[in-house]
């Protein structure tokens, strides 16, 4: 064996101990990280500012601030362990595996103690009693508990108790939005029946709203702790060692008065006796695949869905398009290149937040499967109309002179001569485009829509088997597109006449 | 039955024909030689209107076109295709439809345009193939036939609209000489069976041999007309007689 080998694997040996150094503290390693915090000065604590009142969100006086009663109360915290604090901002639904990846110290975020969230994070002694608060329509006799709510559509949080609660009690048609205002506003525009939230969520939000009220008394009341890494003992002590000294002389009241929301539940915060911990095993979703492929397999169906009707969208409306481009009036020529320009400049997100929400304020209102079909095939439509024009003007000249010279009219040259030799050259491009829109389709989420990558989102926080899980989903997108890029060059193929 | 009157084209600030007239006989083979870019192509395509002349009338049978510009309105589109259809009109690059067979060249324009029931816009189709040699053909698609094959298909296409004339725009000069006479054969063929023609060419002797009137065209103007005798024998002026000289040393 060469010494140049025996070097180059002793490196590669050190390599691989830095990066596990870096990838992963041993616990004992990092046992007091609370003093790291203090050496660093401060505090990361995350939480989601967007819809994110009266929690934590941007000052409406001063939009550049924060405000909300979780950002006072991680500014005395943080004062309370002699360090500053800082927020993270992070997707809600997504805030455990990010506390867990170390993108912050600690979630102070709404973050409910559940047997559930004990599994993956440790959690404080609680700091706050929520309760679930049914929101209807003014106009609307709502139902007023829980189980006047079977056989309703109900909107709630991503992945918060409400969600858990509706979907053990069955027989309810759940609808999860990523955020807090969204499901307000479509229960406005009437695409839901009711929503069930968090109480100062709804004392924010709905009860200042003239066209929503609060239906029955809030219900299965629950605690808001802190989550911290569960190896972090010292950082865990330090928190409930602040929070009861807060409940003890008054702070939290003072907090909570600020903000409207102290109650007689608070009371319940100074009696609070933690609960043993039941560990449950780590879940491995390959190996129990039977149970969870066929949940990634019904959102597979809406992605097929939503992508074929899309696609169809896109591919009818790109030809009108590129025809009014092309061969239309001047002021048509300039509407549809208009059209090109403006929908590829803008974010797909944002045109389907303003088909889905935006419309409905102007009186047209779309269910969300309607809505993503829209909006994805008037996305595309925009880029098959770039493809069909590529794919005209690469048909020469003389093909259109010499149906002229037989005396066949616009119409007829097109549709005879012009656009069968164009279909050749368009296929591969729009097949791509339907690959990509396959996989673009996951962003309907935003718009309650539960399709592959939503249903694989919603598993993979609960069963945090992010890699099983990942590869059946992985395979199942890769099985359905695969075909399809077969059959188009099989068409292709086919269609070329002059290689025959 | 074709009368141009003061033809006049221009391309940005170049006039390429400066008041072309001209007067054909039905049954009149005509055939333009000049130099290149001298307009005899321009003036062919303006008679298929694949080029609109900016002032000047033409007229083929019963329809004219006059006044320059292209057309304002339906009116007048319709115009410019019924004159259109009065000419067949066969390319140097012969642009056959890719994907089209032989014999769905040639039945296209009768089925779509002339709204001819398939089997007969077919049975006539095949009819021409023959007549150009190509019967066996009918079902390869263009791009499996050689270029000599390919200009009698679409000569055979441009045939099958019953034109009271053809025009012929350079249609040898894409082809090697070997190919250049199956071409010439069928186009001989045409004239000696009383066909109107038009034809735009480099070959001298098929212009000695079967144009009844031989127009010379120099700077966007028809210098000197007469009979092939005339014209081959004792040109009038020294530009036509140069040509000639260059033409045959060729």
């Amino acid at each position: 064996m060469s010494n140049a080998w025996r070097l180059s694997r002793g490196s590669f040996s050190f390599l691989v101990f830095v990066l596990l150094l870096a990838s992963r503290p041993p616990p004992g390693f990092c046992a007091d990280h609370l003093q790291t915090i203090q050496a660093r000065g401060e505090l990361l604590w995350g939480a989601d500012a967007e819809g994110g009142a009266p929690y934590v969100y941007p000052d409406p006086q001063k939009p550049e601030q924060m405000a909300g009663f979780e950002f006072d109360l991680a500014n005395a915290l943080a004062a309370r362990i002699g360090v500053k604090a800082k927020m993270v901002q992070n997707q809600w639904d997504q805030l455990l595996p990010a506390l867990d990846r170390g993108n912050f110290d600690i979630i102070l975020n709404g973050l409910e103690i559940t047997a559930d969230n004990r599994q993956h994070a440790a959690m404080s002694r609680p700091y706050y009693v929520y309760a679930q608060q049914i929101v209807t329509r003014t106009d609307t006799m709502g139902p007023s508990d829980l189980d006047g709510l079977k056989g309703k559509t109900v909107g709630v949080l991503a992945s918060s108790a409400a969600q858990r609660l509706l979907q053990r009690l069955g027989a309810v048609d759940v609808k999860s939005y990523p955020g807090n205002v969204e499901s307000l506003l479509d229960l406005k525009a009437r695409r839901i029946d009711v929503v069930v939230l968090d109480l100062p969520i709804a004392l924010y939000y709905a009860k200042p709203d003239p066209a929503l009220k609060f239906s029955g008394e809030p219900f299965s009341p629950g605690y808001y702790g802190v989550a911290v890494r569960k190896e972090d003992l010292s950082l865990l002590a330090a928190i409930n060692q602040a929070l009861e000294q807060f409940i003890r002389d008054g702070t939290l009241e003072r907090i909570y008065r600020r903000h409207g929301l102290w109650d007689d539940r608070q009371a319940a915060l100074a009696a609070y006796q933690p609960e043993a911990v039941v560990q449950r095993k780590s879940i491995s979703t390959l190996r129990e695949w039977p149970k969870y492929l066929p949940l990634l397999l019904r959102g597979a169906l809406t992605t097929v869905a939503l992508s074929v009707l899309g696609m169809a969208v896109a591919v009818v409306t790109g030809l009108v398009v590129v025809l009014a481009r092309l061969y239309g009036p001047p002021l048509m020529r300039w509407l549809a290149q208009a059209y090109v320009e403006v929908v590829r400049g803008t974010p797909l997100l944002i045109q389907l937040f303003m088909i889905y929400y935006g419309l409905p304020q102007i009186g047209l209102r779309l269910n969300a499967f309607l809505a993503g079909i829209l909006g994805l095939g008037l996305n595309y439509a925009a880029n098959e109309a770039e493809n069909y024009r590529a794919g005209i003007q690469s048909i020469p000249k003389g093909q259109t002179e010499a149906a002229q010279a037989l005396g066949m009219t616009q119409a007829q040259i097109l549709r005879r001569i012009v656009l069968p030799q164009a279909l050749r050259f368009v296929i591969p491009p729009v097949t791509n485009d339907f690959i990509a829109m396959f996989k673009d389709s996951s962003i309907v989420s935003v718009i309650t829509l539960v399709e592959l990558t939503k249903v694989y989102g919603e598993l993979a926080t609960s069963t945090y088997d992010y890699i099983g899980l990942g590869l059946m989903t992985a395979g199942i997108y890769f099985a359905l597109s695969y075909p399809a890029s077969i059959f188009a060059s099989r068409l292709e193929r086919r269609l070329a006449y002059d290689r025959r | 039955m074709i009368v141009v009157e003061n033809l006049v084209k221009s391309y940005n600030a170049t006039r390429v024909l400066h008041g072309v007239d001209h007067c054909q006989q039905r049954g009149e083979a005509v055939v333009l030689i000049g130099p290149s870019g001298c307009g005899k192509s321009t003036f062919l395509r303006c008679l298929n209107q694949l080029e609109v002349a900016d002032a000047g009338s033409i007229t083929i049978g019963d329809v004219t076109v006059t006044g320059g510009g292209p057309p304002r309105n339906a009116e007048e589109r319709e115009r410019q295709r019924r004159l259109r259809l009065r000419a067949g009109m066969v390319f140097q690059s012969f642009n056959l439809f890719p994907h089209l067979t032989v014999l769905q060249n040639v039945a296209e324009a009768p089925r779509f345009v002339k709204r001819m029931p398939r089997s007969q816009a077919e049975a006539a189709a095949s009819a021409l193939l023959a007549k150009v040699g190509l019967e066996e053909k009918a079902g390869a698609y263009p791009a499996q036939l050689s270029g000599g094959q390919q200009q009698r298909v679409a000569i055979a296409r441009a045939l099958a609209m019953e034109p009271e004339v053809m025009l012929f725009d350079e249609p040898t000069s894409a082809l090697d000489p070997e190919l250049r006479d199956e071409v010439l054969r069928v186009m001989r063929q045409l004239a000696e069976e009383g066909m109107t023609m038009i034809v735009v060419t480099h070959e001298m002797q098929f212009a000695r041999d079967m144009a009844d009137t031989i127009l010379f065209f120099e700077g966007g103007r028809v210098l000197e007309a007469g009979s092939p005798e005339q014209i081959f024998t004792a040109p009038v002026h020294e530009r036509t007689r140069e040509f000639l000289r260059r033409a045959s040393t060729r």
